[in-house]
């Protein structure tokens, strides 16, 4: 078997000392931005880009990746403890996890949930480490119209998933497609859209972009909103589990791993919509699901599980196709392009210590994250103690330097402010920014393939049509945009996305 | 009428940068859909955009009642100030001095001056003090030095927060904190390439 031999070259990689501190320093700031409401993975993702142009492409991603599926850990901690959800995709997991504390469960609570995301991340990594170079060899066969198409449908699908109407979200992509266009024209190297500044010849900094929307917007934000932390009034008992609580949890946790697994590789998935798809699968299937409200083991095991494995499977359509499943990928091709690295089906190929280092490495990190957070758990509980008042100004302090640093010119820290100021302004008009990135990121690659598929088909648009790839995900693209506009759908994607 | 003020003026931003998108990219060639110029895409996207956007405005004519938060008075009239301050200041700044005249320092203190003008209005404090704070950083960095730019940005971020306002002390331990943590990582390990105290003159 080669993935044998490929997963030993990539735990070669993942435990040299460089890549196991990283991966751990990654597992702790998750796990720390995951406790602490108000920090999510998408803003302190794009604060640590800048610091890690000066790392390997290998040790930088492994951090990152640790940064995101550590904080699926830490959210779900504060999220049972002070009914506080660290992170959205721990909503629900307030749900039944806090009422478990205050049943005097609150040791079997995260113990479940520690347990639970680590086995769901432990099969995550299987997961992905099979499916990378099977869904490479298919992707390999693309031809530019293809890859059009499936570019196409990533967004549309992001779009469709995204919170509030759909229409405004395709809007946003288009937008964030059309910030992409700002720069130099590969092809030609006429300037766009740069009104005779240097800086944009390369294109809007896409640190600027992701930090002032969602880094700098979001402190104003979270000033704006009064903060209310309980203080932690129930006592950690014995972290163990009865013999019927292991009964019980067991299939919510195998049922939440497959859940999670398939709704990450979406396009437009990921943890949040994972762990919601799981809560609602539980409330109808599982035994306890008359427990519900009153503090079932279920409710927490379920979802646990499966935000973890989501987290961790969104990972394949970017290692595979090059494709961003939700904003953290986004960020994560991001950190590639600045690597020098082009995400895409030849990165298994050509960046085998990439690949396998990472996927090793996502599961080293998930048995650190496991010694992390529960024998270390009232370390974290004391983290919730640092007020915001004092942290946000660290944050800012991080923003600037970090912009400044990409470029060593301040150009980058003004665009960050206009960027913040945009993304204040899209949060007011309930226009989603997250959207918008992931066709930053893809309308630059998209106008390529589309250029290269009209010049092949000789300027016959019929090709997307003619090639049967190309013609399903089109087709796939259109069944999501006419299943959102039936009532009882949308309605029901509401429910889920805002719990 | 049911009118969703958010969705409204989302559709009509998004047709105004549509409508300047388009009128930008008539300097480009299209080409055709075999050879495409450089700008066969912009016009295909802002077309769509253009699209997308009327259509978000003419359905939030009916998808509400979502208005918008209350603007005060002062907070219009503070906005409308803020934008002819900081936009007078840029362009006078080559009067201050050399300093502004060079690279993007005139249009930095434009920015810093505008957003302190805003936040004279207590609707925009927060979002006036944070974006001052970054272009007060951006300022002194280069002449200053990072320890007196991050000394700032902490003292002008600290005011969005009322209660750093009664409790000085507080702001002062945070900055000398933040201060040995940024020499620290930015200076000792990462060793980015920036001056770390004021030049000398």
């Amino acid at each position: 078997m080669d993935i044998i031999g490929n997963l030993a070259h990539g735990f070669a990689v993942a435990f040299s000392f460089q890549n196991l501190l990283f991966a751990l320093i990654g597992a702790l700031i998750g796990t720390a931005i995951g406790v602490l409401p108000g920090i999510g993975p998408v803003a302190t993702i794009s604060l640590l880009l800048p610091i890690t142009f000066g790392q390997p492409a290998t040790t930088a991603i492994i951090m990152l990746a640790g940064i995101y599926y550590g904080a699926q850990y830490g959210g779900s901690t504060t999220a049972i403890l002070l009914n506080l959800p660290g992170e959205i995709s721990s909503v629900v997991t307030t749900l039944e996890g806090y009422k478990m504390a205050r049943n005097g469960r609150a040791g079997a609570a995260l113990a479940t949930s520690a347990l639970g995301s680590f086995f769901a991340g432990s099969v995550a990594t299987v997961v992905v480490a099979a499916s990378g170079p099977l869904l490479t060899s298919i992707a390999l066969s693309f031809g530019p119209a293809d890859y059009f198409s499936l570019m196409l449908l990533g967004l549309i699908i992001s779009a469709v998933l995204a919170q509030g109407s759909i229409i405004k979200s395709i809007g946003m992509v288009v937008l964030g497609v059309a910030l992409g266009l700002v720069g130099t024209d590969v092809q030609t190297g006429q300037q766009r859209f740069t009104f005779g500044i240097p800086e944009l010849s390369d294109g809007i900094s896409f640190v600027a972009l992701a930090m002032g929307m969602f880094g700098i917007a979001e402190i104003v934000l979270n000033l704006e909103r009064p903060e209310a932390r309980s203080v932690l009034k129930t006592k950690v008992d014995s972290l163990w589990l009865t013999k019927e609580e292991w009964k019980r949890a067991t299939p919510s946790v195998l049922r939440g791993t497959v859940v999670g697994s398939i709704l990450g590789i979406l396009p437009g998935g990921g943890a949040s919509l994972a762990s919601f798809g799981s809560y609602m699968m539980e409330r109808k299937m599982s035994k306890g699901r008359h427990l519900f409200g009153q503090g079932a083991i279920e409710g927490v095991a379920g979802p646990e599980a499966a935000n973890n494995a989501a987290a961790q499977t969104s990972f394949i359509p970017l290692l595979t196709l090059g494709i961003p499943a939700n904003a953290v990928m986004a960020l994560m091709v991001g950190a590639l392009i600045i690597q020098g690295i082009q995400p895409g089906p030849r990165m298994v190929e050509a960046q085998p210590d990439l690949f396998w280092g990472l996927i090793a490495s996502m599961w080293i990190g998930n048995v650190m994250l496991l010694i992390i957070n529960l024998p270390m758990i009232g370390m974290w509980v004391k983290l919730l103690q640092v007020p915001y008042k004092f942290l946000y100004p660290a944050i800012l302090v991080f923003c600037c330097i970090g912009s400044y640093s990409v470029n060593n010119n301040v150009f980058d820290v003004y665009s960050t402010v206009v960027f913040a100021v945009l993304g204040y302004m899209f949060n007011k008009l309930k226009m989603e920014p997250a959207p918008l990135l992931i066709g930053f990121v893809l309308g630059p690659m998209m106008e390529e393939h589309l250029r290269r598929a009209m010049l092949l088909s000789r300027g016959d648009i019929t090709v997307f049509i003619e090639r049967p790839i190309s013609a399903s995900m089109l087709a796939i693209a259109a069944v999501a945009l006419l299943a959102m506009m039936l009532p009882n759908l949308r309605k029901g994607k509401e429910a889920a996305l805002s719990g | 009428m049911k009118i969703n003020a958010k969705d409204v003026a989302s559709g009509a931003f998004l047709i105004l940068l549509a409508a300047i998108g388009l009128w930008l990219n008539m300097d480009h060639t299209l080409g055709t859909a075999r050879r495409m110029g450089p700008g066969y895409m912009p016009m295909l996207v802002f077309w769509v955009q253009l699209g997308l956007g009327a259509l978000v405005l003419v359905l939030g004519f009916f998808s509400g009642p979502d208005p918008m938060e209350r603007w005060k008075g002062i907070d219009w009239t503070m906005l409308i100030a803020s934008i002819v301050v900081g936009t007078l200041v840029w362009q006078i700044s080559p009067m201050f001095g050399e300093f502004f005249s060079s690279t993007y320092n005139g249009i930095g203190l434009g920015m810093l001056v505008g957003f302190l003008v805003i936040c004279y209005a207590v609707g925009w404090r927060l979002l006036g003090f944070i974006c001052a704070a970054m272009c007060i950083f951006a300022l002194l960095l280069e002449k200053g030095g990072l320890m007196l730019a991050v000394a700032a940005t902490i003292l002008i971020s600290a005011m969005a927060e009322p209660e750093h306002r009664s409790r000085p002390l507080g702001v002062l331990g945070l900055m000398i904190f933040l201060l040995a943590m940024c020499w620290w990582i930015f200076i000792k390990q990462l060793d980015i390439r920036v001056a770390v105290w004021p030049m000398q003159y």
